[in-house]
């Protein structure tokens, strides 16, 4: 079991591999490793500067993963990251769901779940739409047809469960955006 | 149909945790209040802006800026530039769908707040923005906070 941990480490992201692959020779053919931009340095290391927050984000990660399916609660957090658009966190979680035996296949559809509904469950599908609105809350509301689509395939205290979990991914989205957090280095279990 | 009240009690306290550690570090109530007004209008949150105006007058934060809030950026001098720098993050900070946070907001919070401030800045956003996710999710209406 993982936890966002490495949201608050992303200050040793400076040995990217893509950096190490990049050294490679200027006369690159079409099977030579591409020559990959730098990675960039991130802004604060938030943990570091604000411990009593880390720790409460830890303790909420921990309740809120509680009673919830693994490979769905991957699912979601790989989602909610892509709309938020936390490399750190899609890197984190994409990994974490392939170790958890997740398929590369429903990993790539994520992004076109929508349109690709014979990939998940009706019940992954359901937690799916209640992500993106819950995550989208600007554009307003979370729609009645959402919330009772999910409430079919959830129980109350799954389904209240589910929403702390989106919400919680939604908090490490943030933190790892705003302060510009390194992905590429997180490996599956480093925070078990 | 109507929506769940649950919120399992140790997701709760953790999240009153992480609210009480990040207002703690930024140290400056009134600030936190703007913050969290403004993150709940932007996500639509009718109870978090109901207990929130609130605890903001308890605060003492001047009715001038809780009514401007919502244009804060056309409001003149009612907000300083150390309120203006973290109400650009507030926003940059909630609507991520829209794309990062650009390095000039980010610098700009950066230039008024030190880093310690600043990271608890970050976590007080971050923590009203759960609150606004659970609270919508779960339609909890406006009016049963009471100071």
């Amino acid at each position: 079991m993982t936890t966002d941990a490495s949201a608050a480490t992303g200050t040793t992201a400076a040995t990217a591999t893509a950096s190490t692959t990049a050294s490679t020779t200027a006369t690159a053919t079409a099977d030579a490793p591409a020559r990959y931009a730098p990675a960039h340095t991130p802004r604060l290391n938030w943990a570091e500067h604000a411990p009593e927050v880390f720790k409460a984000m830890l303790r909420l990660d921990a309740a809120a993963r509680k009673g919830l399916d693994p490979k769905l609660l991957e699912l979601v957090k790989i989602r909610a990251s892509q709309i938020n658009r936390c490399a750190l966190c899609v890197d984190m979680h994409s990994k974490d769901a392939l170790a958890a035996g997740e398929s590369v296949e429903r990993i790539v559809q994520l992004s076109a779940w929508e349109e690709s509904e014979h990939f998940y469950t009706e019940q992954e599908l359901a937690a799916l739409a209640l992500t993106e609105a819950v995550t989208v809350l600007t554009s307003g509301f979370v729609s009645d047809e959402v919330y009772e689509r999910a409430a079919r395939h959830f129980e109350e205290p799954e389904l209240a469960q589910l929403i702390a979990a989106i919400t919680v991914i939604n908090a490490w989205n943030r933190f790892g955006v705003t302060c510009r957090l390194v992905p590429g280095h997180h490996r599956p279990g480093q925070h078990a | 149909m109507s929506r769940t009240n649950l919120l399992d009690r140790e997701v709760g306290r953790a999240m009153s945790a992480l609210s009480a550690a990040a207002k703690r570090g930024l140290g400056d109530p009134a600030l936190a209040e703007l913050v969290v007004i403004r993150a709940s209008q932007l996500n639509h949150c009718a109870f978090c802006l109901d207990m929130h105006l609130a605890i903001a007058r308890e605060q003492g934060v001047r009715e001038s800026q809780s009514a401007m809030l919502g244009a804060w950026e056309e409001a003149g001098d009612v907000f300083d530039e150390r309120e203006r720098a973290a109400l650009a993050l507030t926003e940059a900070m909630t609507v991520l769908t829209e794309g990062f946070v650009p390095d000039e907001v980010y610098a700009e919070a950066a230039r008024h707040f030190a880093d310690a401030e600043l990271a608890h800045l970050v976590a007080l956003i971050t923590a009203i923005n759960s609150w606004n996710r659970v609270m919508v999710a779960r339609r909890i209406p406006p009016g049963g906070y009471t100071p």
